[in-house]
């Protein structure tokens, strides 16, 4: 099957969708769709043939429809931040675009509730609130562009989820439109689900259930103040040993998150962010929580790594040097495009006990491909996200990233990990899912998914790999070998 | 077999080649409203190889833990009960990653008990943490108070096994604690109340447990100050549990016949030094706040209460500022987690219509909250013709009908007792 071949999407399909949403809100010269030839990952690419952005539940219900009955495949989007190639469209000529649709619909700060419409982007949300000391946990690194559909269809998480937890933690209720047209609306602003938890098993589904055109999402307490510690190691080993010290004693930080000396440069070179660029590897650490009891806490921490091989460990003096600090992390894989022509962002999970291991790993495989790889990563979940620098001009050093990055993932899973933590499965790693999913998980998995999407038409060819199919990476072009 | 054949004799001589005669029993207690014999297999392929006998001589069967849920839920008892009680082995217990891997039958007690000697504790406290074994805590979405800091068992549930249908042996998520690989099984089994598989392991993410723990108390003339005073507090200092109970239920907790706000918050002694001070200025002097063995004492009478005087107990769950209204319908015993929005209301009707008019009345007006009520527990004589589950509006209730069938096409597990009589 190429990336969009046979499809039914002929003129009478184009007019017909074209009454629907209305002229503004249909793309489709090649040169304009081009923009939406991939996602964050961008080793693979190929534009849809169609893009559509509607402004409503009722606009998509409508579209899916038509598609429906002509038996035609389509990708949502949100704002294409996805590391995974989640919104590549493959097979699936049409993409649903929810950028249309960002209106916060309501705020109900007794209950801690917001009502929001997919597009809404993921800043926004803690932007609306925060003046009555609320926010909205989950805190992509991207959150500046990602949307709400997207975090919850890949079930994000993002620095503060160490303490917060992930999307699915703060999704009570959503409004799906599914791949036949009809609107559900799954949950509700109530915490205790009645009957099974649909919208649980949406989240995280990376857009193959249908288009989420709504979400009830719980609102956050802000701390009452913050610490923020920098703490400086000589090397990598001595940086995450400090990450299992302060969660074995019993402290838990609103955040740890580490970059090693590749990424310390690179921020440096970018936006002098005053991060030292002799260090081997820096830590973030973040405490929140009751103002009197933070400075303690932070004295505590900061023993903890000095005693665990830091040099120096600096506090945050004033909120300036905080936003700071958070800024060179959020900015980080900006920084990194500085370094390389491509980069590729892995991202695999393992015990946080075994960081110093799988460090060591990604540094052995580095060597052994000869590729640079910088690290960047949530350490406090053990969540990794090895970067991995390439030039896409260079055939024999893309495959040696993929490889690479392959490899990476198979050690992750070899330490009792998991193949993704929060950028889920897309495309890109549907041939390392049967390293951790027997054929009976992916058989049941598979009849989840056809609950909502019975001909499996809504972003098709993700996630699961077909049964006996062979999926190979032909980058820039996927290839799905039947 | 045909289902006349279905009584425990012939059950019995179906399965003992499965699991051996000696671990078949008929049920005893609770256990005779779930099921007409019990069969405790030792393993998950025992219980894969007793799920594809059920399958194909339609004989059908539901997990039981402690037998309180389903003895609820079930108008009749299934054909077979598992008892998951010799699999009750903690598989790995990680205290640096925090993540601890437990075969269905081990209690919530004994977890804890294999986590104190590090400080750690699975934060869910549903009553009675001895009788709650990991499969029923998560199939029957069991809580306690601590939900509102900690979350219950979806948020905690980072790894599940089961036997599905055709006896497939499946797990979905793993043991770390941040996982977004494939689909999310683990949402798809809590609160599935033993109707799509029999969860065989479970593995949660825990926590450290606060040095020092703190309860404070304060009387309300009525309902409606006493929640103004939670949401006040909890939007001042971080709480671990909120409660609002009316006066009846404070009565039986031991406190004033009032209405009573309580609230738990606790951490590191610097902490609860800073919240013993802080909650007065917030409360006003006459609240009470008891710490160390006063307060962990109280903590297990709150999370194990139990009102036996009602003939039912309903659990009603709206968003949180919706909840005073609906309970302002009640009147009576009921015990709020305030900041949850969920109550447990307890009733003591006892003839079956009023019973039956109440729920009636209290589901509408949940439903106009976005809210919903369910039936938790109920005398027998009162059983009846009750609707335990509140109906899910129609594309909702299609899409479960469908889950249904995907993962139980023989319609074997648990059936007819789940929502919409699924
Ligand atoms: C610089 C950078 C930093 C990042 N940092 C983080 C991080 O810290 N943590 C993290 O978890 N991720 C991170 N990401 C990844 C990415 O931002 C997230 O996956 C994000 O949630 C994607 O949102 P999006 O709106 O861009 O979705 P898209 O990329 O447009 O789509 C992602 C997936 O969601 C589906 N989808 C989108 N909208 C809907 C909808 N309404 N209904 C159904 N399906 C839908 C698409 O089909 C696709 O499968 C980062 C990405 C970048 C580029």
């Amino acid at each position: 099957m190429a990336s969009s071949g046979n499809s039914a999407l002929d003129s009478a399909a184009v007019a017909e969708l074209r009454a629907i949403v209305g002229d503004d809100a249909i793309v489709s010269r090649p040169t304009e769709l081009k923009v939406y030839e991939c996602d964050g990952w961008t080793i693979e690419k190929s534009a849809p043939e169609l893009l559509l952005r509607p402004r409503s539940a009722a606009e998509i219900s409508a579209v899916l429809k038509v598609l429906h009955r002509r038996e035609i495949p389509f990708v949502p989007r949100g704002a294409g931040t996805g590391l995974s190639g989640g919104c590549l469209p493959v097979g699936a000529p049409v993409m649903i675009c929810t950028s249309r649709m960002n209106r916060i619909l309501a705020i109900d700060y007794a209950s801690r509730r917001v009502e929001v419409e997919s597009g809404v982007v993921n800043l926004h949300v803690t932007n609306a609130v925060r003046e009555r000391g609320f926010f909205y946990a989950p805190d992509p690194s991207s959150q500046m562009a990602c949307t709400i559909g997207g975090n919850i269809a890949e079930n994000s998480g993002g620095p503060h989820t160490l303490k917060y937890g992930v999307t699915t933690n703060h999704v009570l209720g959503l409004e799906i439109v599914l791949p036949d047209g009809e609107i559900a609306e799954l949950g509700g602003p109530a915490e205790e689900r009645l009957g099974y938890d649909l919208a649980g098993a949406i989240v995280g589904a990376e857009g193959t259930a249908g288009i989420v055109t709504r979400a009830i999402l719980k609102l956050t307490r802000e701390p009452e103040e913050r610490r923020t510690l920098l703490a400086i190691f000589a090397g990598v080993g001595a940086a995450t040993r400090t990450v299992s010290a302060i969660i074995s004693a019993g402290v838990i930080p609103g955040a740890i998150e580490m970059m090693d000396r590749l990424i310390i440069e690179a921020v440096e070179d970018a936006f002098h962010a005053g991060l030292p660029r002799d260090a081997g590897a820096v830590l973030i650490i973040e405490l929140d929580g009751i103002a009197a009891a933070l400075d303690a806490q932070a004295a505590e921490v900061a023993e903890l790594a000095r005693a665990a091989g830091a040099r120096e460990v600096r506090l945050a003096r004033d909120e300036s040097e905080r936003a700071a600090l958070w800024k060179a992390r959020k900015r980080a894989f900006g920084a990194v495009g500085r370094l390389a022509p491509n980069y590729a962002t892995q991202d695999g999970v393992v015990p946080r006990t075994r960081l110093p291991e799988i460090l060591r790993e990604i540094a052995a495989i580095a060597e052994r491909y000869s590729l640079k790889i910088g690290n960047v990563f949530h350490a406090g979940d053990g969540n990794i996200h090895p970067i991995v620098l390439y030039d896409e001009r260079d055939a024999d050093e893309t495959r040696r990233a993929i490889e690479a990055g392959r490899e990476i993932l198979r050690a992750c899973v070899a330490m009792g990990g998991s193949l993704t933590g929060e950028h889920g499965i897309g495309v890109e790693k549907m041939a390392e899912m049967p390293l951790i999913f027997s054929p009976d998980d992916l058989i049941v998995m598979s009849e989840l998914r056809r609950v909502f999407d019975p001909e499996q038409r809504a972003n098709p060819n993700k996630v699961i790999p077909a049964p006996g199919s062979c999926v190979e990476v032909a980058a820039p072009r996927r290839q799905v070998v039947l | 077999m045909p289902p006349a054949l279905h009584d425990p004799a012939n059950l019995a001589r179906a399965f003992a080649p499965i699991v051996g005669e000696a671990n078949l029993r008929p049920p005893s207690g609770a256990e005779l409203r779930c099921a007409k014999l019990m069969v405790a297999p030792s393993s998950a392929d025992e219980i894969a190889e007793v799920v594809r006998g059920c399958e194909s001589d339609r004989i059908t069967l539901a997990p039981i833990g402690a037998g309180r849920t389903l003895a609820e839920i079930r108008s009749a008892p299934a054909d077979i009960g598992i008892s998951l009680a010799r699999m009750n082995r903690i598989v790995a217990y990680e205290p640096d990653d925090m993540t601890i891997v437990a075969e269905a039958g081990a209690t919530l007690a004994e977890l804890d008990a294999a986590m104190a000697a590090h400080g750690q504790w699975l934060p869910i406290d549903p009553p009675r943490p001895e009788l709650t074994a990991m499969g029923a805590m998560v199939a029957g979405a069991r809580f306690g108070p601590s939900r509102l800091s900690e979350g219950t068992a979806r948020d905690l549930l980072i790894g599940v096994r089961f036997a599905g249908h055709g006896g497939r042996l499946v797990h979905g998520g793993g043991r770390v604690v941040k996982n977004v690989a494939g689909y999310d099984l683990m949402k798809v089994m809590t609160g599935s109340f033993g109707t799509l598989g029999i969860i065989t392991e479970t593995t949660f993410r825990v926590r450290p447990r606060a040095a020092r723990r703190l309860v404070a108390t304060m009387r309300f003339s009525d309902a409606a100050s006493s929640f103004r005073a939670a949401r006040t507090l909890h939007d001042a200092v971080p709480l671990t549990h909120l409660e609002v109970a009316s006066p009846p239920v404070a009565a039986a907790l031991g406190l004033a016949e009032e209405f009573t706000l309580i609230a738990g918050c606790g951490g590191s002694p610097v902490e609860a030094d800073y919240l013993r001070a802080r909650i007065p200025e917030i409360l006003g002097a006459n609240c009470a706040i008891a710490g160390g063995a006063e307060a962990d004492a109280f903590h297990h009478r709150l999370r194990d209460f139990d009102f036996a005087a009602s003939s039912a107990e309903l659990l009603a769950a709206t968003a949180p500022a919706e909840l005073p209204a609906l309970l302002a319908e009640v009147g009576g015993a009921w015990l709020a987690f305030a900041g949850s929005g969920v109550a447990r209301i307890f009733l003591n009707l006892r003839a079956a219509g009023g019973l039956d008019r109440m729920v009636g009345a209290l589901r509408t007006r949940a439903r106009d909250a976005r809210g919903h009520v369910r039936v938790s527990r109920i005398i027998p004589e009162l059983r009846g013709g009750i609707e335990i589950f509140d109906r899910p509006a129609a594309p909702a209730m299609n899409l479960m009908r469908r889950m249904k069938t995907a993962f139980d096409p023989s319609g074997v597990f648990n059936p007819g007792c789940f929502v919409g009589g699924l």
